[in-house]
């Protein structure tokens, strides 16, 4: 008996000194990986200062063969020491696994030689009430003195981050807040009018359509968009040449070259024309003198807040600004394929900038801006989050936005009067729909088309014309309850957008045929192939449409029942962009010029 | 150790995108090297650790309620070490899940994989058949600090009741943030898991050897005062069909077995001389119970108006406020990698700041729950504990035991034989 | 006392299979509500390198060190340049492989003259520590075929990963393990399959 007590004296002792050893060496193990820990951090080869200025020196001084092998020799030493540092720490890492081990292990005997049974030790004060009064009265000074320290903390860093952002979002949403409550109780009171006195509502809607002034005589004597005023495909000049040759210089009045790529239009305002380049690092507007031709300013449009640093990948054929820029004689406004829209003065300084989020658009985005009553209308189509907003002409920020469950859209918007009322009318995969631009209210929509829509609509006498290649071509009798009047898939577009009068329908097929159909019951009246690729839309000038075809030759002809040509006057260079128009002259964006065609 | 390495064929590919540079057409006949990338842990295994995690439960389960054997739970949790915390490193343990179930049910984008989403029903429905037994010895958080307890001191029982609390609070804050998919701060925090890795940041291992430290005097401080999940497993036990108990037979109040438990989870029998007089209590409790929905209240509002310094831990949040005070994350001299990589993402002003007012506003919300089921835990508790309950042995508290089978080897009476 | 006591085991007995049951309700509930979110499949990080603005956190902010992010190498997309933005520090006067040239800081990126004029990059994984600083050149002057990722061999797959909540840009995100490879450049029909 008393030897085995000794026995397992001894053993303990044994186990006990073990421990201690373990202990020890864990210990001292722990040390040594801590200050390890410290210089690996030290020894970071990602930021190793010394060699670096070495190397600017070198840069200073590239025949210092000293310095050169200086640096290789520091180099060679950081990285060593790096890497050594590593696996000593994971070496001492094991053998700090192992000394605890031990260490645990040698606890367990030493435990396991003990008496298991234990003197009773009599807790007092393990009364169940005793506990509980005490474990009551603990937490409820811990309860409190939690909830006093968080309100504390809340009272101090109380800033109402919420209402914040929300403030600083909301701000640029208060006018849009104003205008649609304005404009819901006009519609209100309208309704009111219509209800009560439906007699009257034939001389409402007479008083108000003759009180819609859309285009306005201001946008019709100028070129303020894509496809002139509204972006219809009509121009209201009278004087515009017929005749020219670029070979030989006749009526060429003069041609300029443009320093940045770019396949959006010109448009024209008073003695100015502007365009915009990118070459996906610049970006750049251009105002042309419209009687010299010399470049009056160029605009670089930097520093934008939330501006990409790098631009989103396009294909060549569209480019980073293939969009059309708009003006409403104060202001030219203009957007690229990063999503950074500004608005420049007349004189090219900048009068505000916003980056509307870089559009998810695989080709690159190419809607062109419009204008209507200082709003910009932009047509947003991206593959997430498809909106179209309208921005304040005087500080940029949007009045409304109207999300659209539409795939990507290359289209633009087109503003028509109809009448009785003023509507934004865009294309996309899979409806035409129509918008207010007062509040951004879906009018109407109806399913219609299908795939990459490139082509914007055309419209006239209430009926809007929507294309798509490997679509169709369908006219849409608009109203609250829109139809389709009739469909055709003869000549369809993948680029170039129909025009229309109330007369007749002009349909332009990307590789060059026109078709002349009658609006209203969709008979063809002809179809006529020039044979040549054509990109440009089509303009109705007067009793004429201009037709610009790919190699730079445009094709005039009568919007009439037959087809009769009016001439086939040559440019001389390639060309993808609709001309624009002006008091007796033509504005053409070809190869890297602009020309200007007029006498 | 092996790899599987996958290896792309030679097959044509076209590149879409168009490069800067066109890839070469070698003379010389050079083969082009094949890009390797290695592949994860197969999923077999995945399957396997559920596998392994019911024979483990079930085995330890059966060694707590019909062994009775402490040496088994021993065994059991070096195994757990072994397999769940080195081999497997820890990673989905059933403490973490929690996060993972919540974040599926209120983020819709998120699927969770059915491996996340047994590992935290299986030990909840044992523990609800017998107990904590996953604690005892399959959770590899609790194996380790049950071997490191080897010099066990008793704390304060009333300090345990307070302490007790910690875990709730604990789980209500993982909850919060993995339901706004902030961040699953139980996988940040966890002590243990860099040991089992090999591999943590500094902090992260400091932590964890704090813990192992205070450890060895007080038994499992993680688990007690800490675990999320053993608040949840808390609440289940107390119901569960059934649970071990200290002596096999009947209780001969010996009292061997009163000192035996290093976490405080034996009830101590109670008797009737020691209760209160009875209209004191039942005013008591009255009051209390009254006072319970004032507590829920209060909580919520209180914790509502933390809510912003609860939200500003969501780094979108973080970053609107940097952006919209122009304070650059503090950084003085050049631009914040934050603010740099936001710029480029190509995302506006606007839209950061409708995200961030939503995730504040969700915050709000979710703090209000919070800081009701904070004041419901509080008010819970204060109730339980004016309740007196009768003892006449001594027995596990069914709530607080982890079934780690310490004082059945204290317990001098033999089973019954049949 | 005696009806008295059992009527009071009683009723705690009720409240105990009621709350058995309500419990087992709950775990029913909440498993078979998200049996619809579930996968089979589990989940692994990676970095959408379309996202990547290689900020160089993820060096530092793995807790494995050296990090589980790699650089990898399409070989596809590489137009195997002597002049490699990725390989040389920018403004280098001499295309050598001297340290003083070299933009990996632990000269993990090796380079290989293959012929005239064409070079062929290499990484060390073993060497690597996913600064992405060759990243950043190879995407700013090349054709962006080195490329950040996390190497699923290395990686312990946190439930919570610790670059991909430091990660500026969002590039971190859950994938299924059958696509556990975001990299552009890998032939599609070969993306990396389980094979059990």
């Amino acid at each position: 008996m008393i030897k085995e007590k000794e026995h397992n004296n001894s053993k303990a002792r044994f186990w006990k000194s073990v421990m201690i050893i373990a202990g020890v060496f864990s210990f001292a193990l722990c040390i040594l990986i801590i200050g390890n820990y410290f210089q690996i951090n030290k020894a970071d080869p990602v930021n190793t200062k010394v060699i670096n200025t070495l190397v600017e020196r070198l840069n200073h001084n590239p025949g210092d063969q000293v310095l050169r092998n200086e640096i290789r020799e520091f180099d060679l030493l950081a990285r060593k020491a790096y890497f050594t540092n590593q696996w000593q720490i994971r070496f001492g890492g094991y053998l700090l696994f192992f000394g605890i081990i031990v260490m645990v292990i040698s606890v367990l005997m030493m435990d396991s030689t003990k008496k298991k049974v234990q003197a009773i030790t009599i807790v007092k004060d393990n009364k169940l009430p005793t506990i509980q009064r005490n474990a009551r009265k603990w937490i409820t000074i811990g309860g409190i003195a939690l909830a006093v320290i968080t309100l504390i903390f809340a009272f101090l860093s109380h800033n109402e981050l919420g209402n914040k952002f929300l403030q600083k979002e909301l701000s640029e949403n208060k006018l849009n807040n104003k205008d649609s409550l304005t404009a819901n109780s006009n519609i209100i009171q309208n309704n009111d009018t219509l209800n009560s006195k439906t007699d009257t509502t034939n001389v409402d809607t007479a008083k108000t359509a003759s009180l819609i002034e859309f285009p306005t005589a201001a946008m019709m004597s100028n070129f303020p968009s894509f496809r002139g005023p509204g972006g219809n495909g009509i121009d209201y000049h009278k004087n515009i040449p017929t005749s020219w040759d670029g070979a030989s210089g006749k009526n060429i009045k003069w041609k300029t070259a443009i320093p940045l790529p770019g396949y959006n239009s010109p448009i024209v305002w008073g003695d100015k024309v502007f365009l915009t380049g990118s070459n996906g690092t610049k970006q750049q507007v251009y105002c042309f003198d419209k009687k010299s031709g010399n470049i009056l300013w160029t605009a670089d449009i930097t520093g934008i807040e939330g501006s990409p640093s790098t631009a989103p990948k396009v294909t060549d054929d569209t480019g980073y600004s293939a969009s059309t820029l708009t003006t409403d004689g104060e202001k030219v406004y203009a957007i690229f394929a990063t999503g950074d829209i500004i608005a420049l003065d007349m004189k090219g300084n900048k009068v505000w900038s916003r980056n509307l989020g870089v559009p998810a658009n695989h080709y690159g985005y190419s809607s062109s801006l419009m204008l209507y009553e200082n709003k910009i209308i932009v047509q947003y189509d991206q593959n997430n989050g498809a909106k179209v907003m309208a921005l304040s002409a005087q500080s940029g920020k949007t009045i409304w936005s109207t999300p659209r469950k539409v795939k990507i859209s290359w289209a633009s918007p087109v503003i028509v009067n109809t009448g009785s009322r003023v509507e934004i009318i865009l294309i996309a995969e899979p409806y035409v729909a129509s918008y207010d631009p007062a509040t951004g209210k879906e009018l109407w929509k109806i399913d219609c088309t299908s795939g990459e829509v490139g082509p914007s609509v055309a419209y006239a006498n209430g009926i809007v014309f929507a294309l798509n290649e490997y679509a169709k071509l369908a006219a849409i009798k608009i109203g609250d309850q829109p139809k389709i009047l009739w469909e055709n898939n003869d000549y369809l577009s993948d680029v170039p957008s129909p025009v229309a009068t109330d007369k007749y329908l002009f349909v332009v097929t990307s590789y060059g045929e026109v078709a002349c159909y009658n609006p209203q019951t969709g008979d063809k009246y002809w179809n006529h192939d020039f044979g040549t690729g054509t990109y440009s839309s089509p303009m109705l000038v007067g009793e004429k449409i201009y037709l610009m075809d790919k190699k730079g030759t445009m094709h005039i002809f009568k919007a009439d029942k037959t087809f009769s040509s009016v001439g086939d006057p040559k440019l001389g260079e390639n060309t993808v962009c609709t001309p624009a128009f002006a008091d007796g002259k033509i504005f053409v964006r070809a190869g890297n010029n602009l020309y200007c065609i007029g006498k | 150790m092996f790899f599987f390495f996958v290896i792309i064929s030679l097959q044509a590919y076209d590149v879409t995108a168009k490069n800067r540079f066109p890839k070469p057409e070698f003379e010389s006949g050079h083969v082009q090297p094949e890009t390797i990338t290695p592949a994860p842990r197969a999923m077999i295994l995945e399957y396997l650790d559920v596998f392994v995690l019911i024979v483990a439960l079930s085995l330890i389960s059966w060694l707590i309620l019909k062994k009775r054997s402490r040496k088994g739970v021993f065994w059991m949790s070096v195994f757990t070490i072994l397999y769940f915390g080195f081999y497997k490193q820890g990673c989905v343990c059933a403490v973490g899940s929690v996060q993972n179930v919540t974040l599926a049910l209120f983020n819709e984008s998120y699927n969770i994989p059915i491996t996340a989403l047994l590992f935290f029903v299986i030990p909840l429905l044992y523990t609800l058949f017998f107990g904590r037994t996953f604690c005892a010895g399959v959770c590899p958080l609790g194996a380790i600090q049950d071997i490191f307890a080897f010099r066990p001191m008793p704390i304060k029982a009333w300090l345990e009741k307070v302490l007790g609390i910690i875990p709730f609070i604990y789980l209500g804050l993982a909850v919060l943030y993995a339901a706004t998919g902030t961040d699953f701060i139980i996988c940040r925090y966890d002590p243990f898991i860099g040991f089992y890795r090999f591999d943590a940041t500094f902090i992260m291992f400091m932590l964890g050897a704090i813990f192992l430290l205070v450890g060895v005097f007080i038994a499992r401080p993680y688990c007690r005062f800490l675990c999320p999940y053993g608040a949840l497993l808390n609440i289940v036990s107390r119901f569960s069909f059934k649970h071990m108990t200290i002596t096999p037979a009947n209780c001969i109040n010996c009292k061997l077995c009163e000192s035996s438990c290093p976490f405080g989870a034996i009830n101590m029998p109670a008797p009737v001389k020691e209760k209160e007089k009875t209209e004191v209590i039942v005013k008591r409790y009255i009051l209390l119970s009254v006072i319970v929905p004032v507590l829920v209240f209060a909580g919520g509002l209180i914790a509502s108006n933390f809510h912003e310094n609860l939200a500003m831990v969501n780094h979108k949040v973080k970053l609107a406020s940097e952006v919209m005070n122009n304070t650059n994350f503090g950084v003085k001299d050049k631009e914040a990698i934050e603010i740099t990589a936001f710029k480029t993402s190509g995302q506006t002003v606007d839209q950061l700041y409708s995200e961030a007012s939503a995730i504040v506003k969700e915050f709000y919300f979710g703090s209000w729950i919070f800081g009701c089921f904070i004041g419901l835990v509080f008010g819970l508790t204060l109730v339980s504990l004016t309740v007196f309950k009768y003892h006449s042995d001594y027995s596990p508290d069914k709530a607080t035991c982890h079934s780690c089978a310490r004082c059945m080897d204290y317990c001098p009476v033999l089973p019954e034989k049949k | 006392m005696s009806s008295e006591e059992k009527h009071k085991i009683t009723r705690r007995e009720f409240i105990r299979k009621g709350m058995q049951l309500s419990i087992l309700i709950g775990l029913g509930s909440i498993a078979g509500g998200l049996i619809t979110k579930t996968i089979s499949e589990k989940t692994v990080w990676q970095i959408d390198t379309k996202k990547c603005t290689q900020c160089g956190r993820c060096a530092t902010s793995c807790i494995k060190k050296p990090s589980a992010v790699k650089c990898f190498h399409a070989y596809d997309m590489c137009g195997y340049c002597d002049l490699c933005g990725g390989y040389f520090k920018p403004g280098t006067k001499d295309l050598t492989t001297a340290a003083e040239n070299q933009l990996c800081p632990t000269s993990a990126l090796k380079r290989k003259f293959i012929e005239e004029p064409f070079f062929e990059y290499e990484i060390d994984k073993e060497l690597c520590i996913g600064c992405g600083k060759c990243v950043k050149g190879c995407g700013a002057f090349g054709n962006g075929s080195l490329q950040l990722q996390v190497s699923q061999d290395l990686c312990d797959n946190c439930n919570e990963c610790s670059i991909a909540r430091d990660c500026p840009s969002n590039a971190f995100s859950r994938v299924l393990n059958s696509t556990s490879y975001l990299m552009l450049g890998l032939r599609d029909s070969n993306k990396w399959k389980n094979k059990l």
